[in-house]
This record gives C-alpha cells, structure tokens and sequence, in this order.
C-alpha cells in the first residue's frame, strides 16, 4: 500500500458526487471530515477556500488536489470525490475537473506531507489510473485503484 | 469565479463591465428589467429581476454555488440583509457590501460574523473623499494612490516646460534627485502608453506615472514640473455626502467655503461643521461666486450629484480666476470630454472606487488594486507566497520575473505583517494587520533590475493594459505543490 491510501478509507471516497460548483464540494466534504473525525465543517470549507484563493490546485486532465492545513488536526487525512458532471475549477488547462483528490494536514505541515502531495501530483500523471478512477465502479473499487497505484510504475504519462 | 452582483447601478456595472472578460461566471440582480436588458445587450451575463435581499430571489441568481456576493445595491439596509442571508443561508465564501451611510460605518462591530456577516465593506464617499484630499494635498498631481497603507504611492503628474528632467533621459533622474529612489513606471503621451526605458526622454505634456515613498514625492514631481504653492482656500460646491465629507477633513487646515443650494440642507451642514462657512446659493451663480472671491480660490470641487452642475460650476470657476478646479462627473463619456480642456481633473466615482472592490475579486493575495486611466491601465499589490518551489517569483530577481511586456515591477515593500483569514468589518478594504503605523519597520524598495523578492513580500506592479492582469495574477500566484 502506498503513502496515498494509507491516508485514505473506503467510506472516504464519494461516487458520483452529484454537485454543481466547487464551493458545494467544499462543503460536502466539510460535512464528511466533521463526521468522520469531528473537525468543524467549516474550518475544512474555509481552509480549502482560503488556499485556493492564493492558486488553483486544479492539476489539469480534469484532476484537483484541493489541500489545507487544520488547526488541531493530528495526522493529515484524504477524501477522494468523483464527480457525477465536472465542475470549473479554475485549472491550468482551463478544463472543468471531475476528479479531486482532498488532503488536510495538521497546522505545522512538514516535509513529508510536502510529498504527499507531489506523490499524489505524480499519481494523477498516470493516464491509466485516471481513466481507471473515472470508470470505476463502487467506492471500495476506486479505493483499491488507488491503494494498488505504485509509485515511479513504468507507464505513467 | 461565480460572482453574484446585487444592483446595477453604477458601481455594480463598472464592476461586471471590469470582470466578464475575465473568465468569471456573474449574474445580475435589479429590481429594474429595462436595465437589465440594457446591460445584457453588451455583457456576457446572467441577469435575475427581483428584490436583491430576497432568499427566492438569490436562489434564483444561484447563491447556492457563488464564490462571492457583491452587494452594491443603492440601499445599505438592502445589503446588509443579503450578505446575512447569504451567510446563513447559503455559506457563501466572501461578502462584500456598499454601506452609504456614516452612522453604520461608526459601528463595525455590526458588519461581524455575529451580526451581518459582511467580509469587507466598501465606502465609496470615504474613498472618494480620501482620494480628493490627496489632490488638495498634492495639487500638482493628477492622481496621488496609496500602497501598503501609505508606505508608497503612485502619482501620475503631467510634464511641463521647465521641469528639470522634462527634454532629458530618464536615467539622469537619480543625479537631479541623488537622494531619492524612484522609479517612473510608465508615460501616457498624447494618451498612447510609453514603456519606460532609461534613455526615454521625457516631453512636455506627458503623463508621467512614478512609484515613491510619500515623503520624496514632491522632489520628484518638482523635476517635471514647477511646483504650486501649498493649498489654502478651498471652495466646495454640494454639501451632499462627499462635500462635507471633504469639508469636515479639511476644515482644521484650511480655509474651507462650502456652497449647498438646498436650504435646509446648508442648515444641517453649517450645524455639522466647526469651521467651515457654509453659503445657500447656486454654484452656477456667477455673483455668488464673484462675492465670494472665487478668484482667490486655490482649489474649487465640483462635488454635487449633478453631472452638468458640476462641469458647467467647474468651468465657470476656472473662468473667472480659481487656481485649480476639480469636478466629480459620473458619465464616463462626460469625462473624457471635461478631461484635457480647462478643467483640471475629472474624477469619475466609478473608476476612483472600483479598485476596493478588485481588490477582493482579484485572484491571488490582493492588498490593493487602483483603476487608472478609466480602466484602461491597473495598478496593484501583491502579497508573495510560497518558495522557490512553489512560486514563480520568490528568490528571483525583477529581471528574472517572467512579466508579460507592459507590466512592470515598480516597488516592493517589506516586513508587513501577514494576515492570516479574514478580518470582517474592516473598512474600504484596507486590511487593519497590514496598516504602516503599525509595523514601522516595513522597507519600502524600489525595484531595480537585481532586487530578489521573497516571501511576504508586497510588490507593486503597474500594468499598462488591462488585458495583462490575468496572466499578471497567474504568475504571482502559487503552484499545486502549495502547503
């Protein structure tokens, strides 16, 4: 298992999230951290939006990996949505994003959550495994997609 | 961006007209259909009829998925209550509101997230005002802007026969003036855009914009031109919000004449003001003026609601001997006509307050955004993240800075404190944290080819064309790899 799943559950990835702009993702998945490890909801919604204010993180291929750092927060935690339609995201390649990727760190990030995420910048490079997320089918499917991912894989384009 | 606008008065359209070509998703709410229509001729946006502060009706603009709601209604109640609603019920992330009114202001406790929930509240009168006495104080510009709170400024100053440098490259400047460190960030000649070399010879006539600390500005504006004596007498003409708004901040250090035509209004206004002189009468009165010596006025501001009162009551000042005559005209059209004949500076409301309202919208960390040229040009600061990673200028040098060709670095300040989240109920947009008086330490560097920026640095940037700003905003912000 990669560094990437270890931060991520099952009942964490969300399927066909059915959501029209990337403000209500942001509070779907403030909602889902507040039950999954009692964190307000808002302080996830208003640290995702606060970052994403200094820059997208919108990757391009249709991939976000919005990110924030939480006061009180111990160790860094993951969300995985598929979108049910894409939403604008204000990417690079100015393309609409349907996979997104959440990751929230303790107050005082460091190093290693650093690489986190240009681990996961590097999982989305890999064509195949996008196209894999966008076709799976359930949530533990997607979350053994991810799990199963290997770093610097031959094939990544 | 998703941006609602709630009223499309002047402020709001200048707003949307600024913003649609920029990518942005923005809808239109007004009570007024035919103005909506009007606006949708022209504007690639969405528009809703209804009452601005109604939940059906933002249901209906789509405050569910907003970004930002914009509430520049003419009625401050109006827009109180739709960034509360848009609070509560909907979660938006910025709120942003127009208050009018003094008495509101003088609280800001109401503007909380305990109360109406306003993010940034926004002043046109107090803006407009602040923006006249820098002119007042500074009568030989014709456009003093302030950046990190009055660390440095940008004005813009015509060039004049017998201005030291006026005939000369540019790059004598630091002889004429050894102890002052300025940069000229851009010339307007004959209202065509010059980019600013070291050999550029400065004409007479040419409109020169210059980044310096405050206190060097006059010797630098003393090179293009010859200076004015300082400003005493002043005449006001409108004793509306502005007028004694203005009157009230001058009336200690000058001699300050304020002409109001309604009758009880000059009576309100003459209980208001200690030291101001108040007279009823019209501003067009040629007697009333000529009785009031107008002819030794150093300055005269046309600052009523009416666009002709204030041309033709400016014109006629000029006329009959006032030194400088100001005059406040809404229609952008009447502006560009008034502009370069004999009357001074026309001040467009629009233009001078859309930049607090940019401010907000801009992506990136924004401090400070100022509308110049009618919209046509930007001024703006911008506060540096990241590292030499995550950003595409932090440990590079200006030369360095991949600027798009017509935007240019003129000054970076250093050792502001950072603000961390939001800081609800400030005024006119001017984040409290970041004020100078409170950080004297703050460096003020004027940018030379070789000056690295780094981290929580505020750099000023002058952008000549307004189709810059986009990718001006890209690359100053950071990348995925952000923490």
């Amino acid at each position: 298992m990669n560094r990437i799943a270890q931060l991520l559950t099952s009942s964490n990835v969300i399927v066909e999230l059915d959501a029209t702009s990337k403000k209500r993702v942001f509070e779907q998945v403030g909602l889902l951290f507040e039950n999954a490890l009692q964190i307000k909801h808002n302080q996830v919604f208003d640290s995702l939006f606060a970052r994403e204010k200094l820059g997208s993180t919108g990757l391009g291929q249709g991939v976000a990996i919005p990110h924030g750092r939480i006061k009180g927060l111990r160790d860094a935690a993951a969300a995985f949505i598929r979108m049910k339609q894409p939403i604008p995201f204000d990417a690079p390649d100015g393309r609409p994003v349907s996979l997104i990727f959440v990751l929230l760190v303790p107050e005082k990030a460091t190093d290693l959550h650093l690489q986190i995420l240009s681990e996961l910048a590097q999982m989305f490079s890999d064509k195949n495994l996008r196209e894999g997320l966008l076709t799976g089918k359930d949530a533990m499917g997607i979350y053994q997609l991810i799990s199963d991912w290997m770093p610097n894989a031959p094939d990544q384009h | 961006m998703k941006i609602i606008i709630l009223g499309a008065g002047r402020v709001g359209t200048s707003v949307a007209e600024s913003l649609v070509s920029e990518a942005n998703d923005i809808t239109m709410v007004d009570l007024d259909s035919d103005r909506l229509h009007l606006l949708q001729d022209h504007l690639d946006l969405r528009t809703v009829v209804g009452n601005a502060s109604h939940p059906s009706v933002m249901i209906r603009a789509g405050a569910e998925d907003a970004d930002m709601i914009l509430a520049v209604t003419q009625s401050d109640e109006t827009n109180l209550v739709a960034c509360k609603l848009a609070a509560t019920m909907f979660n938006t992330p910025t709120k942003i509101a127009r208050i009018h009114s003094a008495n509101f202001l003088a609280y800001p406790e109401i503007f909380s997230a305990d109360n109406f929930c306003v993010d940034f509240v926004i002043c046109p009168e107090k803006i407009l005002t602040e923006y006249i006495e820098k002119l007042i104080e500074f009568p030989e510009a014709l456009q003093v802007l302030d950046f990190a709170n009055g660390k440095v400024s940008l004005v813009a100053v015509r060039a004049f026969h017998g201005g030291p440098l006026v005939g000369r490259e540019l790059q004598e400047l630091r002889q004429h003036v050894p102890n002052v460190d300025t940069r000229v960030a851009a010339i307007f000649r004959k209202d065509r855009p010059i980019i600013p070399e070291g050999d550029t010879v400065i004409e007479a006539e040419d409109e020169v914009f210059f980044i310096a600390p405050e206190k060097d500005i006059r010797a630098v504006m003393r090179e293009m031109r010859r200076m004015d004596k300082p400003v005493e007498r002043v005449m006001i003409a409108g004793g509306g919000n502005i007028g004694k708004r203005l009157a009230k901040a001058l009336e200690k250090d000058h001699q300050v004449k304020i002409i109001e035509y309604d009758k009880r209004a000059s009576e309100r206004l003459a209980a208001d003001l200690d030291h101001a002189l108040v007279l009823h009468g019209d501003a067009t009165d040629e007697d009333l003026l000529e009785s009031e010596n107008i002819a030794e006025m150093d300055m005269f501001c046309a600052l009523t609601n009416d666009d002709e009162n204030n041309i033709m009551s400016a014109l006629l000042a000029k006329r009959m001997g006032a030194r400088k005559v100001i005059a406040l005209i809404n229609r952008s059209a009447y502006v560009d006509l008034v502009q370069s004949g004999s009357i001074d500076i026309a001040i467009s409301p629009a233009q001078v307050t859309i930049g607090s309202l940019l401010t907000h919208i801009r992506r990136g960390d924004v401090a400070a955004v100022h509308s110049l040229r009618r919209g046509a040009a930007e001024a703006l600061e911008l506060v540096v993240h990241g590292d030499a990673r995550s950003s595409n200028v932090v440990g590079r040098k200006v030369a360095d800075i991949k600027l798009p060709k017509g935007a240019s670095i003129g000054a970076i300040v250093r050792g502001l404190p950072t603000t961390e989240g939001r800081d609800p109920g400030e005024d006119d947009g001017k984040k409290k944290a970041r004020g100078a008086s409170s950080n004297p330490d703050a460096q003020v560097l004027i940018a030379h080819h070789d000056t690295v920026i780094e981290t929580g640095d505020h750099v000023i940037l002058f952008v000549i064309n307004k189709k810059l700003i986009h990718q001006v905003e890209e690359l100053f912000q950071v990348g995925v790899g952000f923490l």
